[in-house]
């Protein structure tokens, strides 16, 4: 296994360079030093000052590798900064990224750990409820209901939750992010509550389809004719058969925790890292930006890892060679 | 069942709630409100946007600052005692020479532990520092140019760049001692502890202006030494060492910022000297206040500044939450959001329920105008058509009806403009009516058959004369309003292309002049009349520097023009000077002049003195609150309501009880 897992990293590191490539092709493709100068001093800014701005930033040197600046350019040095994990410090305001990262971390982990815990724990509870009750109403109405949650997009859910359960029935504040003990159960409320509702239809749909795939399978026929109950056929042996699908749902999604929810967070004001990702590219934070898309992709590659670790464990049949 | 029912609905009540505070700030004076774009910095000398100004006016205080009352906006004196008069040198230079107050000091930081104290006074050497701050190239203030003025700034800048790049050891001693080894600039000095003697090459009024802003204010040298982000140290960009009303006490700029009042102000230090910028002014001279304004604000004559024990800023990033939040009384203010307008607005003034829920509003013309330019460089519109493109312009200017795109698009919010200077600067003559800004499209057909488009066909191709109209705005909504401006010249026969790209695609065309028709606008730095029609000088143009004239407008007669009128005090010469630009940009019609932005704000009835003053002046000190007031009704206006989670209950229950029957039916 562990040359499976050396061998994939290998591949990983050519994914995430190739990343890192076309973020920046693309990136200045669209934009150019002097616009992140602009963007950072304001409109306002006179041209010496933003000759100034480049200067002291490094943005004054050439972006591709030529004649004379073949190690001097900006695509050399967005290279070395990366793989050194020297973010360096944002252009949008000087702060240091390392330390936007770990402001922002524990926002989003707040927010991201429920809504995946709860989110998880009730779609598989609720699709073993209704592949439980498989054919019936209750079925009927699960999948007609899980269909139409899918179908509502998550900017919908943020607007309707905020407008019915912070403006209207006012159980919830409306938007917002404080860590004081005494609040924050109240602002976390409302956008786990959102997180959980817009996933829900999907999961549901989908841990439905995978149980009642196995309740049709022989070995639940005999654990019934021998006797089992109802409740320890789906609990006990269709649910852990079922795991695979399961689990290669759940465990790739762990590594985005940290990345955060870019719609929730900018929605409801939470200063997590996926708002610091939407920031980023409203400001022309190149810096910034890029130290995101690396993270992403790094957490990208380790979850396909994990996830392939995570079959063994659920299905010892399984070897990683 | 019953209890069930009723354990539920008392967790239910306790655990739901949108009071967005912890309930212990109930009864003191907070002022909450929302912002949406979190601060680049609090560097004083780097701190230039809206949102920065919005902590940094109130943190950091001003040698002069603007009476709260008074308009046109009037200078009063701040951390100096009053507003120095001009001096004129034998060399053609000017001093001024600000006598500061006794007793000054900056907050309680550890930085002044550099110098074996927990606080320090404040002297003029921090002003000279601050001064010499904004001249290090390392630096990039965006004030240079201002600045410049000042009699040996450029010179030691390029100073200080060459030591550092001859000697690196240089660059690395402690930054104020740099600045001693490089020599300073004989433009700022100090004259003893208590006066700051400023020293011009050449007259320049406005520059007490400069000193109503914080690039000025006092820096402490400790405090550049100490906040440099190493070892754990915060950068002095999130940690200001100030001596305003306020101080920052808690900084997290993408959620929460905290203003606490200062104990170490003058104001708070000494009511007694009932300085100008320290107590709440008296209305006495005050012109252009109703009788009802004139007893609200009479009501607080004398009161010590700042009433407001802290300040609490709560980061909103959509529009929408943050207005519901202040339509619950979580927020003391708040901008109308075009989706509630009519809900909010009617006839220009508060709806009925606003009124009923003690709402205020207050509106003020923001000192800025918006316009349409053409690229005076381009072979089409511009000058090297001469007295043909003149008339095509003048003939565009008259199709455009600035009333009804305020209407659509501003809810009505604006003042059409007639020339580039806005109301409440010395020079608008609200009587003016600039003939090409009114619609009359019988004129502007005269006019452009005369320039040699006859009903908008170029006779030189026999097709509709086809201009391009620059935007940076591809979004949907960006479209409509620019294709408003089209739709009204292609009432003339003209073709008018919308080109939209990004912003930055759309600054690469400007700086390579790749343009004809743009739009833009300016929001006043300061209230003087050379802050507007700088925009129109040779010197500015962006095919001479790069500078603000984007339109390349040059023209020698107002270049001359304003070159007499910047140096003269407000009086009727200028005054003459001013009609006579204008009479310029009348007549030659480089921009297409639209309007001045109208803000409204929305007060709850809890907040007194709020005067809205349209300049981004710092105003919170003059604030107060009648927090057993909000108290009460945010309790009214925020009960939950409950029924709705019971009846969700109750459907989930109907739904389950059949299914779990039939389940315990089978199992049987």
């Amino acid at each position: 296994m562990l040359a499976y897992v050396v061998r994939r990293l290998g591949y990983g590191c050519f994914v995430v360079l190739g990343v890192l490539f076309f973020l920046f092709a693309l990136f200045f493709l669209v934009t150019t030093p002097d616009d992140i100068a602009q963007r950072a001093l304001g409109e306002k800014a006179m041209p010496q000052v933003v000759e100034r701005w480049k200067e002291n930033h490094g943005y004054n040197r050439p972006l591709w590798p030529g004649p004379g600046h073949t190690t001097d350019n900006l695509l050399v040095d967005h290279f070395q900064k990366m793989l050194t994990f020297e973010f360096g410090n944002s252009d949008a305001d000087g702060v240091p990224i390392r330390q936007r990262i770990s402001e922002g971390a524990l926002p989003s982990l707040l927010l991201t750990v429920p809504m995946f815990v709860i989110g998880i724990t009730l779609g598989i509870g609720i699709s073993l409820f209704v592949a439980f009750f498989r054919e019936t109403y209750i079925d009927r109405l699960g999948v007609f209901v899980s269909v139409l949650t899918m179908s509502i997009p998550l900017l919908l859910y943020i607007i309707g939750g905020q407008f019915l359960l912070g403006k209207m029935l006012r159980w919830f504040p409306v938007s917002g992010f404080d860590l004081h003990p005494g609040v924050l159960a109240r602002f976390l409320a409302l956008p786990i509550l959102v997180g959980v509702l817009s996933s829900l239809g999907s999961d549901v749909r989908f841990f439905r389809t995978v149980f009642i795939e196995e309740i049709f399978k022989d070995y639940v026929r005999t654990a019934r004719a021998k006797g089992a109950g109802e409740m320890r056929v789906m609990t006990g042996h269709v649910l852990r058969n079922a795991m695979i699908p399961v689990v290669t749902n759940v465990v790739m999604a762990i590594p985005f925790l940290f990345t955060g929810s870019l719609l929730l967070e900018a929605g409801f004001g939470i200063p997590g890292l996926g708002s610091l990702t939407v920031e980023a590219i409203q400001a022309n934070d190149f810096s910034t930006l890029r130290a995101m898309v690396f993270l992403g992709s790094l957490l990208f590659i380790f979850g396909q890892i994990l996830t392939d670790i995570a079959y063994t464990w659920v299905d010892p049949r399984i070897r990683l060679e | 069942m019953r209890a069930a029912a009723t354990v539920f609905g008392v967790a239910l009540a306790l655990g739901c709630s949108n009071n967005p505070y912890p309930d212990q700030d109930d009864d003191r004076k907070v002022l909450y409100l929302p912002f949406s774009e979190p601060p680049k910095t609090l560097d004083p000398a780097l701190a230039y946007s809206t949102a920065d100004h919005a902590i940094t006016g109130k943190v950091y205080d001003t040698l002069l600052e603007y009476h709260y009352l008074k308009r046109p906006y009037e200078l009063v004196g701040g951390l100096a005692q009053s507003v120095p008069e001009p001096h004129v040198l034998p060399d053609g230079g000017v001093e001024y020479r600000f006598e500061l107050r006794p007793d000054l000091w900056f907050q309680n930081d550890p930085c002044f532990a550099l110098v074996g104290a927990p606080k320090r006074r404040i002297v003029a050497d921090d002003f000279v520092f601050e001064l010499q701050r904004l001249a290090d190239p390392a630096l990039a203030s965006p004030v240079v140019d201002p600045f410049s003025v000042l009699r040996g700034f450029v010179e030691f800048s390029t100073k200080l760049k060459a030591r550092r790049a001859a000697d690196p050891e240089f660059g690395k001693l402690r930054i104020d001692l740099q600045y001693q080894r490089a020599g300073g600039f004989s433009g700022a000095r100090s004259d003893g502890p208590a006066a700051l003697v400023i020293t011009l090459d050449r007259p320049y009024p406005q520059i007490l202006y400069w000193f109503a802003m914080n690039f000025s204010s006092p820096m402490p040298w400790e405090a550049v030494a100490h906040y440099d982000g190493k070892q754990g140290r915060p950068q002095l960009s999130e940690h200001p060492v100030s001596s305003g009303p306020f101080v920052v006490g808690l900084y997290e700029k993408r959620a929460r910022i905290v203003l606490d009042a200062n104990p170490e102000w003058y104001g708070a230090r000494h009511p007694e000297w009932h300085a100008p910028g320290a107590i709440f002014p008296s209305t006495e001279g005050v012109v252009g206040l109703s009788a009802a304004e004139k007893e609200r604000l009479d009501a607080s004559q004398g009161l010590r500044l700042p009433a407001l024990a802290r300040i609490e800023y709560r980061r909103e990033e959509e529009s929408i939450p943050a207005f519901s939040k202040f339509l619950q009384g979580y927020y003391d203010m708040s901008a109308v959001v075009r989706e509630s307008f009519n809900r909010v607005i009617q006839e220009g003034g508060l709806s009925e329920d606003m009124k009923r829920q003690g709402m205020q509003l207050e509106k003020s013309v923001v000192p800025a105008v918006y316009y349409i330019g053409f690229n005076m460089d381009d072979a089409v519109v511009g000058r090297q058509a001469g007295e043909k493109s003149k008339l095509l312009r003048q003939a565009l200017s008259l199709a455009i009806d600035s009333t009804e795109y305020l209407r659509l698009f501003s809810n009505g919010r604006g003042l059409p403009a007639h020339s580039p200077l806005p109301p409440g600067l010395f020079g608008y003559d609200p009587a003016y009516r600039n003939p090409y800004r009114s619609v009359d499209l019988k004129k502007a057909a005269e006019l452009l058959t005369r320039a040699g488009y006859p009903e908008g066909i170029d006779s030189a191709t026999g097709r509709a004369l086809r201009l391009t109209f620059d935007v940076p705005d591809t979004s949907p909504e960006g479209r409509l309003r620019f294709l408003f401006w089209t739709n009204q010249w292609r009432r003339l026969g003209i073709d008018v292309q919308l080109s939209a790209t990004n912003y930055n695609k759309f600054q690469e065309k400007v700086r390579d002049g790749a343009y004809q028709i743009f739009q833009w606008g300016w929001v006043a730095d300061y209230p003087d009349p050379e802050n507007f029609l700088f925009l129109l000088t040779t010197p500015m143009a962006r095919s001479v520097s790069q500078g603000p004239n984007t339109a390349n407008f040059k023209n020698a007669t107002y270049d001359r023009l304003f070159e007499q009128m910047r140096t003269l005090e407000n009086g009727p010469e200028r005054r003459a000077l001013l009609d006579q630009m204008r009479g310029i940009v009348e007549d030659e019609r480089p921009w297409i002049e639209l309007f001045h932005p109208e803000d409204y704000a929305l007060v709850q009835g809890w907040l007194k003195n709020v005067r809205p003053v349209g300049l981004s002046i710092p105003t919170a000190k003059y604030y107060d609150i009648d927090p057993a007031q909000r108290r009460a009704r945010r309790t009214a206006w925020n009960e939950p309501v409950l029924a709705p989670a019971f009846a969700l209950v109750a459907l989930l229950l109907l739904l389950l009880v059949p299914a779990v029957r039939t389940f315990m039916k089978e199992r049987q």
